[in-house]
């Protein structure tokens, strides 16, 4: 998952950037809304956290110029001024959600990750296909009762073919979405990285929950 | 400060001074011509009746000339009386003149027709000036054919000029007279009339300078609502400002806790994450609520009614983008003509905690209704907003203790209910209530009455 972070107050940005990475998403973050509105209309992000009191472009604006390019990935605002007016305007513009400043960074979490459910098409909290069972809350995950561990990335690929059941997922999209931009990018890493999966959901090799799609990808089902 | 434009009063009195000179201008010149008419049509008459009495004694001589037989008229015979008559023949030549007319150097030159009637204005030798009336009379002389003669009668001009004068100067001191009465008339009256506008400014100079806090009573009806409105406007503003005191003081007062605490850690040196935490928490939970309550922007004479149906609509389709997980059935039962005189913000805010919390705490089942609300002391109607849910409802024990939260900042927790104190804050700064009961959908319902007035 791959969330743009437009926040201005460094202190902020970076504690924000670096809880999200222990998180496990791949992080873009700008400083101002004329480099940020530029990132969010080019890189291939899943969501984007705004403050709305940015210098170079407000939020608003930047949300605006996002949402009028076509651009539909959901979008989670900041705000220190918690007026209903300010959040209404904000909604109307094309944001999803609000937090307001201070705020604790689990609830960020818990927000991004209910708009990343959501855009997915998923609206109960936690995400099943077939046997497979993930709750985003607590990062856990059930084979048919049974809980299974898994590597930070290993959960972080089950999470994204997860949230995109039912779609084909191209191993490019999952480097795109799943490493930072510097890293090497090798399609048979991820081919590893599924094998593994796979042997820790379906031991037994019988329940088969993600498929592979020669030369286009994987898929798990929607149940 | 920018130019300053001319007075009022001088406007005015300019304005009225410019109409009266040209009204009594062309007044004075009017009746002085119709004056000028009426004594020259006098002079006339009377030359008339001199001639007819002139032909009425004239007597045809043994020589062919005309003379009248009897001089009736006494200043016809008096030298320099100032009235001449004469009788000349047909060639023009004087046959006969009045002894009054002896050394005038009398000189009348028009020449009528037999029948004709023709006024002549001449100088006299001496510089006098005369008008003259000649008449011309065809007379039967008995030897064929009838002779014409041209009897004429003269009077001065003088005493006539001499009066016109003195009307003019009297029509011409009338008309100043009349300007003078009338611009400085004016001048007092609008003193007097505009008395309460000096008195005004020096009211407003006096609330300025706090020498009196409100404008007085007993206004003129044309300046009793700009009063009224200045007064609801200066009250405003005073409770604002007594509100910004009071939260500037509370957000002082209980920051000082924290700081002390804070301090104290760092004498102590045990300044660890686990201590300052807390603290920390505190400061931001009060500054939050002081930010709240500072942003209020309270009732007043002064708002203009907002519709309250659109924001309702907005906050609705807010909240539902919010709250999709669980789908959100918002009814709206507010009539699209209902309006009320709050700000938009507040309203926003007053509203938005409502629906917030019926989102949050209920089913999904939101019901939002609004009503105007009539008294017969109110000219305006108030407000009365209910927002339902179908959620697990708030106790009756629980209900006084949402409302409580908040009242002062050191007090305030966050989380739930936090929303209602803030909205119970907003409605009494409007002079409004608010209650809390149960919903006929299952869960709560809260009631906001906002007054009218």
């Amino acid at each position: 998952m791959r969330v743009l972070v437009l926040e201005d107050e460094p202190v902020l940005r970076e504690s924000l950037v670096r809880r999200l990475r222990e998180a496990g998403y791949v992080v873009d973050a700008a400083a101002d809304g004329i480099e940020g509105e530029y990132a969010g209309g080019e890189l291939p992000i899943d969501v984007a956290v705004v403050d709305l009191g940015l210098p170079g472009k407000p939020g608003l604006e930047v949300i605006r110029a996002w949402r009028g390019a076509g651009r539909s990935f959901p979008i989670l605002i900041l705000t220190a001024r918690d007026r209903w007016q300010e959040k209404v305007e904000a909604l109307q513009a094309g944001a999803d959600d609000y937090v307001t400043k201070p705020f604790q960074f689990e609830e960020v979490l818990a927000r991004l990750q209910a708009l990343l459910r959501r855009s997915g098409g998923w609206s109960q909290p936690v995400l099943r296909s077939g046997a497979v069972e993930l709750d985003p809350r607590s990062q856990q995950v059930r084979v048919a009762g049974r809980q299974v561990e898994l590597t930070a990335f290993e959960y972080r690929l089950l999470e994204y073919l997860m949230l995109r059941a039912g779609q084909v997922v191209s191993k490019a999209e999952l480097t795109d979405k799943l490493y930072e931009q510097d890293f090497e990018r090798d399609s048979n890493v991820i081919e590893v990285f599924v094998g593994r999966l796979r042997r820790k959901l379906d031991p037994e090799g019988r329940l088969q929950p993600i498929e592979t799609l020669r030369g286009r990808g994987y898929r798990m089902t929607r149940e | 400060m920018a130019a300053r434009s001319p007075s009022l009063v001088f406007r005015l009195v300019l304005a009225l001074a410019t109409v009266s000179v040209l009204l009594s201008g062309a007044a004075a010149f009017a009746l002085d011509a119709l004056f000028r008419e009426v004594a020259l049509a006098a002079r006339r008459d009377v030359l008339d009746a001199q001639v007819i009495a002139l032909i009425a004694t004239a007597e045809l001589g043994a020589d062919g000339s005309l003379v009248p037989a009897t001089i009736a008229e006494a200043r016809l015979t008096t030298p320099g009386s100032g009235l001449y008559a004469e009788i000349r023949d047909a060639t023009g030549a004087s046959a006969w003149r009045s002894p009054s007319s002896a050394g005038s150097g009398l000189r009348l030159l028009a020449q009528p027709a037999a029948g004709q009637k023709l006024y002549e204005q001449v100088a006299l030798a001496d510089g006098t000036r005369i008008l003259a009336l000649s008449l011309g009379v065809s007379w039967e002389t008995g030897r064929g054919r009838p002779a014409t003669f041209s009897i004429s009668a003269a009077e001065s001009l003088e005493p006539y000029f001499a009066e016109t004068a003195r009307v003019r100067g009297w029509l011409l001191a009338g008309a100043l007279g009349l300007m003078l009465a009338l611009v400085s008339g004016l001048y007092g009256g609008l003193k007097v009339g505009l008395k309460p506008l000096a008195r005004l400014e020096k009211e407003i100079g006096d609330v300025e300078a706090g020498r009196r806090d409100r404008l007085g009573d007993g206004w003129p009806r044309e300046l009793a609502g700009v009063t009224q409105n200045l007064n609801a406007l200066l009250e405003g503003e005073r409770a604002r400002l007594g509100r910004y005191r009071t939260t500037l003081g509370n957000l002082a007062h209980s920051l000082k806790t924290p700081i002390a605490a804070l301090k104290t850690m760092l004498g102590a040196g045990s300044l660890d994450a686990a201590a300052v935490s807390p603290q920390v928490e505190r400061m931001q939970s009060i500054v939050e609520h002081q930010l709240r309550r500072a942003v209020l922007a309270g009732g007043g004479s002064t708002l203009a009614a907002m519709p309250v149906r659109p924001p309702l609509v907005e906050l609705a389709a807010a909240l539902g983008k919010v709250y999709r997980d669980k789908p959100i059935h918002c009814e709206l039962d507010v009539p699209t003509s209902l309006s009320y005189p709050i700000e938009s913000g507040d309203f926003m805010e007053l509203a938005g905690n409502l629906l917030d919390n019926a989102c949050k705490y209920g089913g999904g089942r939101v019901l939002v209704q609004a009503r105007p609300e009539e008294r017969p002391q109110w000219r305006r109607p108030g407000l009365l907003l209910s927002v339902d849910d179908d959620g697990p409802g708030i106790s009756a024990t629980d209900r006084l203790r949402v409302l409580e939260r908040g009242v002062r900042a050191d007090e305030s927790v966050a989380g739930q209910g936090i929303g209602l104190a803030a909205t119970q804050e907003l409605v009494h700064a409007y002079g409004g209530t608010i209650e809390i009961g149960d919903s006929r959908l299952g869960g709560a319902t809260v009631r906001v009455k906002l007054p009218g007035r």
